[in-house]
Order: structure tokens, then C-alpha cells, then sequence
């Protein structure tokens, strides 16, 4: 065991609220010396994957498993260690929205304001329309002049309703100077593409993207982001309060607030990239379209 | 490489549990069979590199480089490098920057690890540290365990069977039966793999390679001539902890290092002859024939079904026979290709080093040219 | 509530001991108890009895803003349980939160400190959690009854969305009694035999029972549910007869026979089956007794039909050698 000092102990306890989630069991072996256990390589719903004890009989490759506290020694000066262990599930595994060729996939466009996410969606639904359907962003502001279908929009109070319903699957409020406003996708404009055999594409930002990769689990998520050109920060800011300016779409008040987001989606994009399978740089409309085209076909291909 | 490096001179202890030497005794074994098989003096060494992975926790011995240096009697600069079991190749390594950017002359290269002066409980936590210290070791997984979970996950993908994976620690003992320097000089057979104790499910005591004391010594030079240079020397680095890596079943460091080598030495899997690769582990030597190129994925195993004439693979019998005392392994795989080339007169080799779960990769192409 | 997958037999106790199996099972009432797993402790199981209650309540664990955690197995005699219980939750970070220990009644005296705090209006939501894994001497009585488990019930206004039940009224009764103790650093507890019985057990929940009964002016008959502190089969029994409740009004919560004692946990995983069986407008009667002594009481009113909680793990039984084994001499 690693040396298991105070603020050792502390630093692994603090860890634990990230691996309180369902997994799916990659590899484990039993270890016989000092004394007998099962160690197990765990993938969690999020992605991520962790070292942990396994407990429950014969386990094997694939199956579920469930969170657990677990004490895992005390120390000689008496100070405990607890660490979270996988339990075997018994019961059958976590149903999956499947249909017949697409087993319940989202293709994932992110990327800061200006970054032109938009517009590539809009090209790849219009090329792709037999297999790629856009998905509407539920939000409760008001319809403005420049807006292309991206939105479905519905008053707050049917935004909570729906909520409380449990229909919104993944929300968030993005502030802006001028109103607090709500985004969300439904799920049954998600799930009812699957039934048909399509693949949903939504555009959205890092907090919606968290909530799906949360509700239907990370690997569901083909998850694409998309930088402006540039090789600073500065650069790409730059850039994209260039295009951002050029669409003509947003007020002055309006795309001072993107610009600030958009520093928030970069960091994110450093922060996060577990939740990203591709970056991609928008420098070229057509090559990125292709690109985006060509991995998708190809990531459906080799689904397991 | 962007000057001629060539090997001058090699030597090694004879790996094993070595209760009467100490550190200190092992690298001036080793040092002295060096110097001996070339042709200079002590004297002639310009600096000495030493890799070492245990010192501190074993013998409460950092600052290696000096030790090293009080060997010779002028005292040459030192220094030392680690990168858990890869600490050999990456010693030498560093000694070709030494060498190429004409610093040095003439390098000696000094692995050493000293392993059973600590119980096996504290040798075991100690090599846990080549792995992730928050996210591997609160699990309670042993260094055993890391590959006990990469060998089940590589028979669930590829269906090895536990019978064809007894066929690797059988083939690098009888290999060894020849190596005077080796830990184990017995032949085994493939049935007594799976009848030794169980380790880390699948794999058992002798898939594993040894706790050993021992040291081995390498000496290049810009200077001086032999008909052995290193054509290549490359080393590439992977995630630490294998929670990050996509893939149980093939290391990406072992490929780019290989990759890069191939390139500096402009050769191809074909023009090598012979090979010393990382058996840490049974199943390692699969998966290193595979990330090699030597393989295609899932069939590493062919190599040890049928033994090819032609190609020699770790024939000093590998970790697991000649043994493993952590930092000299990188430095003797080195020595035992120039060894090995100088015999056949075969024109290129390969060694293969790893540290950890392959998160560091060292890897040197060797040519004889007479 | 939480409880481990092991179990062993009472028969495989009385075997171990040469004593009649027949005759351990029929005299003590209960075919098996818990016992907990070698990485288990009073800390794992509450922590799971909580999280449990966190999603079967559907609020946010930070909406939490009080802990208290009865044990008479803390893993530390100094170091708050509900320290690393409020850390591991995600309750609130500005929570009230304390340990308690008053034998076996200190999870339900927990459930009082929480359900004062949520009607002085200091918090919205409140845990609290009873937890043991309790031990026994080899060879002693007890050692056949001492189990391992974990109950936690959140406590909110009334008025709470979701709320399943309500506290009507509650009432302890308290007395310096030595019937059982433990003294520092002892690994097992003592107990004074017989004298358990009618001073310590019987006196204290036969004055709470008429207690609150004659507060409430209510009659055995209108109680549709009864839980009762389980050390045994025959205590609980024999005290419910003697106020008049029926086999039928004890059946829900009576729940012994298959875990054993779980020391602070008892009553309340008592409570928490009947909360899965309950109905709307039914009346539960809670009773709690601690050695020491005292007993903690509460009138309760469904305000909905009760909801079952997940299924337990399958059990995992255990021989004598292999209890004793996995069990830990000493907290």
C-alpha cells in the first residue's frame, strides 16, 4: 500500500464522490499473497476508469457492478483507510435504448459561439439525411432574428414541467447580461430517432454535454469538439470574435458575453478531455465536414 | 544517431541473490568485468551514468552517480537516472545525448539494483511505486496484479489459453541453461508454469520474473572503435497509470519507440536477428513481439509454439530466467546483443526495455559491421 | 438500510459449542443472524444505509443539513463518524452533525435530535443513522444474537414533496441501570444475565409504552404497526402481550428472527421494513430501548403507502471457523 499519512488518507478520501458510479468490469485478477483479493480494472458510466476492489463470486469480463464503501486496512498509527470497491450485480444489466442499427449513439458537435457548429450540422443532416437527424435545443428565450431551426422554444413554465416530469434529460441556464435563460434536450426528441434507425446530432456546450454523457452514459456520446483556428488562446478568441461579429446575428452586449463563455469552453475542452473523442479545428469548412462524416461511419462500423 | 556510437566494452554480474555484496560491490563487479573486455583503462572514462530504481526505499542510498563515480580513480562526473525497470535503456540513452552533443567521449554505464536486502513485502509495495501512487496502488493491486489483469484481459480478446502461455517461461529458461550469468540455469517444463503457485490470477510464480541482486556495465564511446555501434537508441513515454490507457493488450510506448528506431537505423523487422525484449512477465513477451512488429495483434504466442532458427529471442533467457535486478536488465540486454552479434556476425539486434506498465520504453537497434 | 450478505445459523453456533442446536434456536427465537464482511465497519454499512435513503428520498444529499450516527461500534473512539458520513454523503458542508451512543438506542435518539431540529425550523432535511457491527465473546449468549447492520431514515417538514411519514409525538424515558456495559478498551461487552430481563429491558419500555400511549390517549388497538427493540424473539413478545398487541400488529417489524441484534440499528431497521408494508393513515408505534438504560418512543402517521426498497443481495452463509475468522476481535 502506498504510505497512508493524514493528508495522504484525506486526499484519497476526498476522491471517492467521482468513483460513486455504476461500471462495467474490463479486467480483474485475483491476487494470493499477503492475503487473498480481487482487483478489478472498472470502466464507470462517465468513461472514466479506476483500480478497485472487486467484490461478489465469479466475476467476469462485462458485468455491471455497483459502488461500495469499503474499509481497506487501518493503519499502524490506527487511522483507517476506506477506499470505494465494485460489487457484482446480480440482477440483469442496465437496459440500453437499442435499435436496429443504431445501438443508441449521440453525435455530439462542441464547441464556443462563433466556432461554426451550426453550420456544420446544418451540412451534415442535409448530406447525411438518411442516417443524421438534427436535435432541437428546448430553451426558454425568445426566438431571435438569425436563429435557423436550432431551437425549440417554450415558455419557462413548460420548461419546469417538463423537467419535473423527468422529460429534460440534460439543462442547463447560460447566463447572459440580459436574461437568465434555460437549454435542455428532451428525451424523447433523442430516443424517438433511435426507434426510426437514426442517429440524433446535437450542438450544444460543455454543461448540456456532461448531462448526456451523465444520462446515457459517456460511450453512448461520439463526441466531437470543435476549435477555432489559432494556436494561442488569444489567437482563437480572436477568430472567433471575428466570425462572431461577421454573422451579424448578436448585439455588441451580445457577443461580449460569448467571447467570455467561449474562454470558459476552451478551458473546458483542457479540463474535460474525457469527454471529448475528437478536437477538431474549424479551418476548413469542407474538410471538417468530411472528417466528421468519416468518423462517424467509421466509429458505427466498429461498435462492438 | 548523429555520431558514431560504439560499444567498447560490457559486463555483468552473474544475477541472483547476492547476500554478501552490497551496491557498491555489484557495480564495481560489473564495472571492472567492463573495463577489462575493452581496450582502455579506467582512466579513459569521461563520465559515468547510473540507473538505479530501488536505492533509496532498499538501501536508503540516493545520489547514486557519486558512489559510481568514487569507483574510478579520477572521479569522473556522474550522474542517475530512473524510470522504474527501464532505467537501463534510458541510462543509455542519455549517455548517446552525452556522447552526440560531444560532451563526452568516452561514457561507462552502470546498471545496478539491490533486492533482497528488504522483506518481500517491502520489494513488493517498492515496485508499485513504477505505477500510479493515487490511482493504481489504493486499490490494493501488486505490481503481479497489473499484468495478471492485462494477461486475462488478453486471453479474453485473443483467446490464448493458459497452456500456450506456459510455452514463454519454459522456452526463456531453457535459453538460459547456456548463460553462465543467468539467476536460473534449470530447464522447467511448460506444465511446471501452471503448477507453481498462483500470483496474480492468471498468472503464476513462474510466469513472474525474479526478485534479483545484480549489476551490468556498458561502456560507449565516440573515440574509440569497435565493430559493434548502436544504430539506434530511442525511448518513448505512456500514461502512468493504466486506468488512462485505451488499450490492456498493446503498449503504445513500445510501438512509437519501435516505430522511431526502425527509422534512425533504417532497417525493418526483417533485417533483425536477434532480440532482448521486457519479459517481465510471460504475457509481456507476447504483447512485446506484437507492439515490435514482429506479430500481428493476438499472435505473439506463434513464436513460442514453434521456435524459429533464425531469429533469436531473449536468448540470455530473459527476465525471467537470467533475472531481473530492476535497473541492470536495460543496460545487460544491450550488452548480451553486442555479445550476441559478435558471435553470429548476424548484422543487427534488438533490445527491448520497459518501466512499469510500459510507461517508459527504451529501445536500442544495435549493427555489427566487421 | 444496509445489511451484510453474510449470515450464519444459529444451529452452526450451538454445534461449534456442543450445545443442542434444537434447543438454541427454539430458546432465543432467532434461525440466523448478520455478520459483517472483513472490509465492513460501522462506517461502510451506514454510509450505504444513507446513500440508500439520499436516492429513495429523491432530494439532493447538500439539501442535508444535519447528521447525527448512533453506534456502539464507531471505528474510532475519537474521530466523528458523522464527520466522514456528512464528507462521503455530500451533505451539506455547514451541517450539524455528532455521534451518539446510548447502547442500542442510540440511533433512534439520533432520529429525536434531527426531528427537533427540523421543527425549530434550523434545517430542511436531517439524517439520522443507527449502525453497528456488534460483538460478543466466544462462547457467550450474547455471541448468538450480536449482528451487524445499518438503518437511516431523513427527516423533513411534513410538508415535504415525497414525505412517507409523520413523527406525531415522541417521549424517552431515562434511569442509571447496570444491565450491560462495556468499559474502555475492552473488546467485548458484559452483561449481568438475568437482570437484563425485568429491570433493564421490560421496565424501560413498559413505562414509555404506557407513557405515550396515555399522552396520546390512544389504545393498543389503534396501533396498526408495533417495532419494538429486538436483544431477542421473546423480550419483544412477551412485552407486546402484556399491553394486549396482537402476533399480527408485531409481524411487520419483527424482524429478528432472521438478522439478530442489530445493537443501535435495530429498531430502526425494524421501522424501515414496515415502511415498505405500511398503508396511508396507518398508525406506527415505535419503541426503543438502550441498556444503561433508557427508551425512546414515537407515534407515527403514514401519509402515503409505503414504497419497498430495493432487494437484498443474496446470502452468503458462514461456518463457525469462517465467523469467527472474518470477524474482527476488536473494533
Amino acid at each position: 500500500m502506498p504510505p497512508n499519512t493524514p493528508p495522504i488518507v484525506s486526499r484519497l478520501h476526498r476522491r471517492h464522490g467521482e468513483k460513486l458510479q455504476q461500471g462495467v468490469i474490463i479486467s480483474y485478477t485475483h491476487i494470493a499473497q499477503p492475503y487473498s483479493r480481487t482487483i478489478g480494472l472498472i470502466q464507470l458510466s462517465d468513461g472514466t476508469k479506476v483500480l478497485a476492489p472487486l467484490l461478489g463470486p465469479n466475476p467476469s469480463i462485462g458485468q455491471n457492478v455497483s459502488p461500495r464503501m469499503y474499509l481497506s486496512e487501518v493503519a499502524g498509527s490506527g487511522l483507517r483507510v476506506y477506499n470505494i470497491a465494485y460489487e457484482i450485480l446480480v440482477e440483469k444489466a442496465i437496459p440500453h435504448p437499442i435499435s436496429p442499427s443504431f445501438p443508441g449513439y449521440i453525435l455530439a458537435l462542441t464547441g464556443p459561439s462563433g466556432v461554426g457548429k451550426s453550420t456544420i450540422s446544418r451540412l451534415l443532416t442535409t448530406m447525411c439525411s438518411d442516417f443524421l437527424v438534427p436535435v432541437p435545443i428546448l430553451t426558454t428565450r425568445k426566438p431571435k432574428k438569425g436563429d435557423d431551426g436550432e431551437y425549440r422554444y417554450v415558455s419557462k413554465k413548460t420548461f419546469v414541467k417538463l423537467q419535473k416530469k423527468g422529460e429534460i434529460i440534460s439543462f442547463a441556464q447560460i447566463p447572459s447580461s440580459e436574461e437568465k435563460r434555460w437549454y435542455g434536450y428532451c428525451a424523447h426528441d433523442i430516443e424517438h430517432l433511435w426507434t426510426k434507425g437514426m442517429l440524433p446530432v446535437v450542438i450544444t456546450e460543455m454543461h448540456l454535454l456532461q448531462g448526456l454523457a451523465g444520462h446515457y452514459g459517456r460511450r453512448s456520446i461520439l463526441s466531437l469538439g470543435l476549435l477555432p483556428p489559432g494556436r494561442s488562446k488569444r489567437s482563437m478568441l480572436s477568430h472567433l470574435l471575428h466570425r462572431l461579429r461577421s454573422r451579424g446575428r448578436d448585439s455588441e452586449k451580445s457577443i461580449a458575453d460569448r467571447i467570455k463563455n467561449a474562454e470558459a469552453d476552451l478551458q473546458f475542452f483542457r479540463e474535460r478531455q474525457d469527454l471529448f473523442d475528437r478536437i477538431v479545428v474549424n479551418n476548413n469548412l469542407n474538410a471538417v465536414v468530411d472528417l466528421v462524416q468519416q468518423y462517424t461511419r467509421q466509429q458505427l462500423r466498429d461498435s462492438p | 544517431m548523429q555520431k558514431d556510437v560504439f560499444v567498447i566494452g560490457s559486463g555483468q554480474t552473474r544475477f541472483g541473490e547476492w547476500w554478501d555484496k552490497s551496491l557498491h560491490n555489484l557495480m564495481q563487479e560489473a564495472f571492472d568485468a567492463a573495463i577489462d573486455s575493452s581496450p582502455c583503462t579506467a582512466l579513459d572514462i569521461d563520465m559515468v551514468i547510473v540507473a538505479n530504481m530501488l536505492g533509496e526505499l532498499t538501501n536508503n542510498q540516493a545520489h547514486l552517480g557519486a558512489l559510481a563515480s568514487s569507483l574510478l580513480p579520477h572521479q569522473p562526473p556522474a550522474l542517475r537516472v530512473e524510470a522504474a525497470c527501464a532505467s537501463g535503456s534510458i541510462a543509455l540513452h542519455t549517455a548517446c545525448a552525452m556522447l552526440e552533443s560531444g560532451r563526452a567521449e568516452t561514457v561507462a554505464i552502470l546498471g545496478a539494483e539491490k533486492m533482497t536486502d528488504c522483506s518481500a513485502d517491502e520489494i513488493s509495495n517498492a515496485l508499485m511505486g513504477a505505477a500510479d501512487s493515487e490511482r493504481d496502488q489504493p486499490s490494493g493491486l501488486t505490481f503481479p496484479g497489473i499484468f495478471g489483469l492485462i494477461a486475462k484481459r488478453y486471453m479474453h480478446e485473443f483467446g490464448l489459453t493458459r497452456s500456450q502461455l506456459n510455452l514463454v517461461s519454459a522456452r526463456h529458461h531453457a535459453h538460459a541453461c547456456e548463460n553462465p550469468y543467468a539467476q536460473f540455469r534449470n530447464a522447467i517444463a511448460p506444465g511446471d508454469v501452471e503448477n507453481s503457485p498462483s500470483v496474480a490470477e492468471p498468472l503464476h510464480v513462474l510466469d513472474c520474473s525474479p526478485v534479483s541482486d545484480g549489476a551490468a556495465a556498458c561502456i560507449l564511446s565516440t573515440k574509440h572503435k569497435s565493430p559493434v555501434r548502436l544504430a539506434a537508441s530511442q525511448i518513448a513515454s505512456d500514461s502512468l497509470s493504466i486506468t488512462e490507457r485505451s488499450s490492456l493488450t498493446s503498449f503504445l510506448a513500445t510501438k512509437t519507440a519501435a516505430e522511431n528506431a526502425f527509422t534512425e537505423a533504417s532497417v525493418t523487422n526483417d533485417d533483425i536477428r536477434c532480440i532482448e525484449l521486457h519479459d517481465c512477465f510471460s504475457i509481456a513477451a507476447l504483447i512485446n513481439l506484437e507492439d515490435l512488429g514482429f506479430s500481428e495483434a493476438g499472435r505473439g504466442i506463434e513464436w513460442y509454439i514453434e521456435e524459429n532458427p533464425l531469429i533469436t529471442i531473449n536468448g540470455s533467457g530473459g527476465l525471467k530466467a537470467c533475472g531481473h535486478p530492476v535497473a541492470a536488465t536495460g543496460i545487460k540486454q544491450v550488452n548480451d546483443i553486442a555479445r550476441k552479434l559478435m558471435e553470429s556476425k548476424e548484422r543487427f539486434g534488438l533490445a527491448q526495455n520497459f518501466g512499469g506498465a510500459c510507461a517508459t520504453c527504451g529501445i536500442h537497434i544495435l549493427e555489427y559491421a566487421a | 438500510m444496509y445489511l451484510p450478505r453474510y449470515r450464519i445459523k444459529t444451529e452452526e453456533i450451538a454445534r461449534a459449542w456442543k450445545r443442542d442446536p434444537k434447543n438454541a434456536v427454539q430458546s432465543l427465537g432467532i434461525r440466523e443472524k448478520t455478520a459483517p464482511g472483513p472490509h465492513e465497519d460501522s462506517f461502510t454499512m451506514a454510509f450505504e444505509a444513507g446513500r440508500q435513503a439520499i436516492d429513495t428520498a429523491k432530494i439532493q444529499s447538500s439539501e442535508i443539513s444535519a447528521l447525527f450516527v448512533g453506534s456502539e461500534s464507531h471505528p474510532y473512539a475519537v474521530k466523528p463518524t458523522s464527520g466522514m458520513l456528512a464528507a462521503a454523503l455530500a451533505i451539506h458542508p455547514f451541517s450539524h452533525c455528532a455521534d451518539l451512543e446510548f447502547a442500542c438506542k442510540a440511533g433512534t435518539a439520533g432520529m429525536q435530535i434531527v426531528d427537533s431540529f427540523v421543527r425549530s425550523g434550523q434545517i430542511h432535511y436531517g439524517l439520522a443513522i443507527g449502525t453497528d457491527t456488534a460483538q460478543a465473546k466466544p462462547g457467550d449468549p450474547l455471541e448468538y444474537t450480536a449482528a451487524a447492520g445499518a438503518a437511516a431514515v431523513i427527516l423533513g417538514r411534513d410538508k415535504a414533496k415525497g414525505a412517507l411519514c409523520r413523527i406525531d409525538e415522541t417521549l424517552s424515558f431515562t434511569t442509571d441501570t447496570p444491565d450491560f456495559w462495556r468499559a474502555n478498551g475492552q473488546p467485548f461487552p458484559s452483561h449481568a444475565g438475568r437482570f437484563t430481563g425485568e429491570p433493564g429491558y421490560f421496565a424501560h419500555v413498559r413505562e414509555t409504552l404506557k407513557g405515550i400511549l396515555t399522552m396520546k390517549k390512544c389504545m393498543p388497538a389503534d396501533i396498526d404497526h408495533l417495532v419494538l427493540h429486538m436483544p431477542n424473539a421473546k423480550f419483544p413478545q412477551k412485552i407486546a402481550k402484556e399491553f394486549g398487541f396482537t402476533p399480527k400488529q408485531l409481524q411487520q417489524g419483527f424482524i429478528v428472527p432472521t438478522i439478530g441484534n442489530t445493537y443501535s440499528a435495530c429498531a430502526l431497521i425494524g421501522l424501515t421494513h414496515v415502511l415498505q408494508k405500511a398503508k396511508k393513515n396507518e398508525i406506527i408505534l415505535l419503541v426503543s430501548y438502550g441498556s444503561g438504560a433508557g427508551s425512546d418512543a414515537f407515534l407515527m402517521t403514514m401519509l402515503r403507502d409505503g414504497i419497498p426498497l430495493s432487494p437484498p443481495q443474496s446470502p452468503q452463509y458462514l461456518s463457525y471457523s469462517e465467523y469467527r475468522q472474518q470477524i474482527p476481535t476488536s473494533l
